[in-house]
């Protein structure tokens, strides 16, 4: 064999490797929190899915009662279009996590209960929502 | 009056650079000089608007004049000037114009310099160059301008505000850092279409080229570095790498470059090659695009992207229009691409170039996928599958490894073929150094990945070395220098080569402290004064709790006290919860924010997040992280600085 078929047969052999593991790693993932359906809250709780899903939508208003005991464990209501869905997650929040933001959850559901192991904010609305109108700082106070 | 000032100089910009395309075209065909030389000086006047406009925009953020809509939206009046200025990235038609910006200082730069060079080029460089201006001209013209007035019913007396995660000096420089990297691609981009087009094949334009694409691929780094950098000590999850969208749009550009900085030595110096790094520069230039098209679209959900917006058919169009275009003309020059000499064996330093060429392609394969299979996923089966951080982690170790490897394996090899004899000689002692450490890990206790990860590193590092200790001892032989001296003149008369070398020492710390990861710990708990919790052998012990009002937040201020399992005192750690705007009446809009402390050594990061707090009772609640070796990510960062640097400082003229 000349060397030129030499390397086209390298190549191919790369080729075909890099596809093997690929494919292998894509259906295989060794880690269960390697991929997540992202599905709406309504196709959730009807099919009632028992896979590693992400979520998204907004913090229902006064729905987030954080444990007084360890401030770490906390539910609230994940409110997408119609759909409402009650929400467990244990772990430290992101800080702009409050009322009426918009969050993406992945976890698993189980008994109408959607647990989370992943709680992520959208950035703030305040930066690329609407200009303000009120007077929210007055000049004096940023002056003191 | 001054938005219609800059208004306009972007239309005339636009208005230029249709005109600097139209008169290069003629050119290239009835070759009168003249229309050359207008061209030119149209093309230099695109950029010149440019930059008006661009100081247009930075004087009226500077000033805060929220009749700009884009000056109300991303600044205020207490912004501090330095943000008001990088308050110029921050949104999407700002950016958009400063990418603009940095084009223009390029395209500026290559045609100022090219004066008296490359005649036969230069046409279709700024041609390429303009078009891609223009493409930029007619986003910030016609779908997102930066000097759109403020639509209100109301005055606007004060803007919203720089986010408070971006009032950062890092995040001040990551930005501008990436595109200067992003943007310096365009260059080595219009000078391989424009040697398709004009047919030259000569290594010539390759060795004109490697400065900018040298140059280009360290701010690429330094931008990715920065940012990865940004991430660890702001956003608190420990990590400086997540694998989300956007910093994936910025690897694969710096894979593909990674892999065309290698490639084009084999077509300097042996003229093989030239078809796969036509492939090469094509793709990372196209890379770039999709990668500020990823973050600008709003197509994935990341931290970085900006609202959805109608953006994206725009960029995806043009993303097509380069490779059809780029692909197209390089199909129609298939022949001028053969080179006329092949790779002659196995074991030779070209099949080791070519090797690690596939192997860097392969990883910006496996990036590509994992990013866009939530997109190819929906299209083909219509589940929307998203890919998370373990999933690249996976695919990605194994490529990254071998590539490990390669980078200990290719300056062991000579040119053209290398002997049985010579490769054994070479390879002895750093593979028997592998081995030695690889056992020595297993013995203290490591396994899996890290074991080979850290081996590799000591193959690798023996490698290098050998490579500069057979340099030194030549000259030291030869001209009886000291070993300094040895050291020094070798370096200074092989720059690019041992420039090179030293970024792969570089590679290999920054590999030390990924590596390090596999060994990190991490703890959620609360603490009142005077309580103490353990977290991987160390104790942390709250001091005290404080308040206090600063100018532009409010700060919650935890005091810890960090002793070893011997409770040896280690340090105070100072983590603080701050709420920014918190003068502000309405709740909704006061913004919280966790500031770290971090206390870092060579050997390991203690990573401190104080997350929330209960004013009644006193108590705090925090989160620790042990992060091993991180540093070391930072230091191979300064020495691949340090040594693309020694690369590509220039000769003595003789």
């Amino acid at each position: 064999m000349n060397s030129k078929n030499k390397f086209k047969l390298l190549i191919l052999g790369v080729v075909f490797v890099t596809f093997f593991w690929i494919t292998w790693v894509t259906f295989n993932p060794s880690n269960s929190k390697a991929m997540a359906t992202f599905i709406s809250v309504k196709e959730l709780t009807e099919n009632n899915i028992n896979k590693r899903i992400k979520l998204g939508g907004l913090v229902k208003d006064g729905s987030i009662n954080i444990s007084k005991a360890n401030q770490l464990d906390c539910s609230f209501v994940l409110k997408e279009g119609l759909s409402e869905l009650v929400v467990k997650y244990g772990r430290t929040r992101p800080d702009l996590f409050k009322d009426g933001s918009e969050v993406i959850v992945a976890g698993q559901y189980l008994d109408g209960i959607f647990y989370a192991d992943e709680l992520q904010t959208k950035c703030a609305s305040r930066y690329e929502g609407d200009l303000r109108n009120e007077n929210s700082y007055n000049l004096s106070e940023i002056e003191q | 009056m001054t938005p219609v000032a800059g208004g306009s100089a972007l239309s005339l910009s636009f208005g230029f650079s249709l005109l600097t395309v139209i008169t290069l075209l003629i050119y290239t065909k009835n070759q009168d000089y003249r229309l050359f030389l207008v061209g030119q000086r149209l093309a230099l006047g695109v950029s010149f608007f440019i930059f008006i406009a661009t100081f247009i925009l930075s004087y009226q953020l500077i000033i805060s004049n929220f009749d700009i809509d884009y000056v109300a939206r991303y600044t205020s009046i207490e912004t501090p000037t330095i943000y008001k200025i990088s308050a110029l990235w921050a949104g999407q038609s700002g950016s958009l114009l400063f990418w603009l910006f940095i084009l223009s200082i390029f395209s500026t730069i290559t045609i100022i310099q090219n004066q008296n060079k490359h005649h036969e080029l230069m046409p279709w460089v700024i041609i390429s160059l303009t078009i891609t201006q223009m493409f930029f001209l007619i986003l910030t013209n016609y779908v997102t301008n930066p000097f759109k007035p403020t639509e209100a019913d109301f005055i606007v007396t004060n803007g919203n505000g720089l986010n408070p995660l971006l009032q950062n000096i890092t995040m001040a420089i990551h930005p501008p850092t990436l595109y200067l990297g992003y943007v310096g691609f365009s260059v080595p981009f219009a000078f391989a279409i424009s040697a398709l087009v004009n047919r030259d094949t000569s290594p010539l334009w390759i060795q004109s080229i490697r400065r900018w694409v040298l140059v280009a691929w360290l701010f690429l780094s330094m931008g990715i570095i920065l940012g990865g950098w940004w991430a660890y000590q702001e956003l608190g999850w420990g990590g400086y790498w997540a694998w989300d969208p956007v910093e994936n749009a910025s690897f694969m550009p710096w894979l593909t470059a990674t892999a065309f900085l290698h490639s084009i030595i084999i077509q300097e110096k042996k003229d093989m090659l030239r078809l796969w790094n036509m492939v090469l520069i094509i793709l990372t230039f196209t890379l770039c695009i999709f990668g500020t098209f990823l973050t600008r679209s709003g197509v994935m959900s990341s931290v970085h992207s900006f609202t959805e917006s109608s953006l994206g058919p725009i960029f995806l169009s043009f993303v097509f229009l380069i490779l059809i275009a780029s692909f197209g003309i390089m199909y129609i020059r298939l022949d001028d691409l053969k080179s006329p000499r092949k790779i002659e064996s196995f074991t030779s330093r070209e099949s080791g170039f070519l090797f690690n060429n596939m192997v860097f392609v392969v990883l910006c394969f496996a990036v590509f996928w994992g990013t866009l299979f939530p997109v190819i996923s929906e299209a083909v089966r219509g589940i929307k599958i998203t890919v998370g951080a373990p999933f690249f982690n996976q695919i990605n170790t194994p490529i990254g490894l071998i590539l490990l490897a390669l980078t200990g394996v290719g300056p062991l090899l000579a040119w053209r073929r290398t002997g049985a004899k010579n490769l054994i000689r070479n390879f002895t002692f750093p593979i028997i150094s592998g081995f030695v450490a690889a056992i020595f890990f297993i013995i203290i206790g490591y396994k899996g990945y890290a074991v080979i990860s850290f081996s590799l590193c000591v193959f690798v590092t023996v490698s290098i070395m050998t490579e500069f200790s057979q340099g030194i001892r030549a000259r030291t032989n030869k001209f009886k220098e000291s070993v300094f001296i040895a050291l020094v003149k070798m370096i200074s008369k092989n720059r690019s080569r041992y420039g090179g070398y030293i970024v792969h020492v570089g590679i290999v710390l920054m590999f030390v402290g990924f590596t390090g990861h596999a060994f990190d710990r991490e703890k959620e708990f609360s603490l009142q004064i005077g309580q103490v919790d353990h977290v991987a052998g160390y104790e942390f012990e709250l001091i005290n709790l404080s308040e206090s009002e600063r100018p532009n937040h409010y700060a919650w201020i935890s005091e810890l006290r960090v002793s070893d399992n011997q409770g040896r005192f280690i340090t105070n750690l100072y983590p603080e919860k701050r709420v920014y705007f918190h003068k502000n009446p309405d709740i909704n809009r006061r913004q919280p924010h966790s500031e770290l402390d971090i206390y870092s050594t060579l050997n390991k990061d203690i990573y401190s997040i104080f997350s929330s707090i209960d004013n009644e009772k006193g108590i705090a609640f925090l989160k620790i992280m042990i992060n091993p070796l991180v540093k070391w990510v930072w230091i191979g960062g300064y020495v691949l600085v340090f040594g693309t640097v020694i690369a590509l400082w220039p000769r003595k003229e003789k």
